[in-house]
This record gives structure tokens, sequence and C-alpha cells, in this order.
């Protein structure tokens, strides 16, 4: 499907759908939310021309705003990304206790991002570290049979 | 970690921008890796070794600080 599209289309497409579908959830609201509804549709069109013509740019975040980064610039952005969960992840942490400490009623929001956040880690460590482990070659009697030592 | 990319791209009298085509990456890549600030991952320091007829050691020197 991303194939069959545009690289430099791919994201101000995905900003524009998803900040449409999040406009027309406002709009099922009903009652004034239109009007909100209305505004943040103009704002996600913006923003997506903004992705668009950026994207056209020969730099880093052109690039990236492109589909067409290189590995460096694939690594900026995984790097940029991690900072920001890392953020995300203290200031809840941080909302949490708080929240806990004055009795809040408000701190479980902080513990559900937290519990995101830590899923999706271990959801990463499977995916990315897990799957490429293997046993030691060393723990192999062939290995073992070869040793200088033995 | 030195590497020969510069000298190598100034030898042939190649632009940072034609060589970063030639390599299929871009041309701020091609800058960080010319500087130091970038070490290619080895699939990309086997592209550009080969490119230029070299070998990944004749390329990349790790015992020398980039810039020296």
């Amino acid at each position: 499907m991303m194939a069959l599209i545009r690289p430099r289309l791919r994201k101000p497409l995905g900003i524009a759908l998803a900040g449409t579908v999040f406009a027309a959830a406002w709009a099922l609201r009903g009652g004034h939310a239109w009007q909100l509804s209305v505004a943040m549709e103009v704002t996600v069109l913006v923003s997506a021309i903004t992705t668009y013509v950026r994207a056209g740019e020969d730099t880093d975040d052109g690039a990236l705003a492109g589909s067409r980064a290189d590995e460096r610039q694939k690594l900026l952005s995984l790097r940029a990304r991690a900072l920001g969960w890392n953020f995300a992840m203290v200031a809840a942490f941080i909302g949490v206790t708080i929240g806990v400490a004055v009795k809040a009623i408000w701190w479980w929001p902080f513990l559900v991002i937290f519990a995101v956040a830590g899923f999706g880690q271990l959801l990463g460590w499977s995916t990315y570290s897990t799957a490429d482990e293997g046993p030691a070659d060393d723990a192999s009697p062939q290995h073992e049979a070869r040793s200088p030592a033995s | 970690m030195r590497n020969r990319v510069r000298e190598q791209r100034t030898q042939r009298e190649m632009s940072q921008a034609e060589l970063a085509a030639a390599l299929g990456v871009s041309r701020q890549t091609v800058i960080s890796i010319e500087s130091g600030r970038y070490l290619p991952s080895l699939p990309l320091a086997f592209t550009i070794a080969r490119f230029f007829g070299l070998t990944v050691d004749k390329m990349f020197d790790p015992d020398e600080e980039a810039g020296t």
C-alpha cells in the first residue's frame, strides 16, 4: 500500500489522515465542538502542506519528512524519538508519584502512560534483542573438543 | 577514526552531492562521514571502499583520530 504512494506524499498524507480522523471525532461529540473540529482540520491541513514543502528540502529534516532518509538520518530520528520517549516516561513517573503523594484523582492517567511505555519497551526487547540470541558456541561439545585447554 | 573519503573524493574531482548520489546516501551524510562525526555502518563502509577501489581498512583507520 505504502509503495503505491510517492515517498514525499507519505508523511503529509499520514498527518492529514490522522488529523482528519481526530477532527471528525470532535465533530461527532456534537454541540459547539464542531467549531473546534473545523479549526483542527484547518491546522492539520496547514501542517500537512508544511510537511510536504519541508519534504522537498535538501536537509536531514526534509529527508525524514520525505520518507527518503538514509541510515544516519534514520538513526538521528530514532535517537530523537528515544529521547522523547525517555522524557515521557520520566514525566509520567513524576506525575504518578506526585499524584499518589497528594491523593489526587488524576494520578492514574500517568500510570497508564508509564505502563504503556514500559510495555512498549518490553515489546522492543522481545522483538529486537531476544529473537537474535542463541546459545554460546563454547557451550557445544564440538567446541570443547577443539579447545586447546582440553 | 580517520577516513580517506574526502581525500579520495577530491582526487576524483567529485562533489559531495555526486558522491552521495553514487553511494545512495544524502549529501549531509557524506559531510558527516568526511568530518568523522558519523561512523558508517559496515555495509556502507564496504560500499564506500569498493566505490573508491580500496579495502575497508585502507579507507578507515581506527588508530587515527578524525581530522588529524
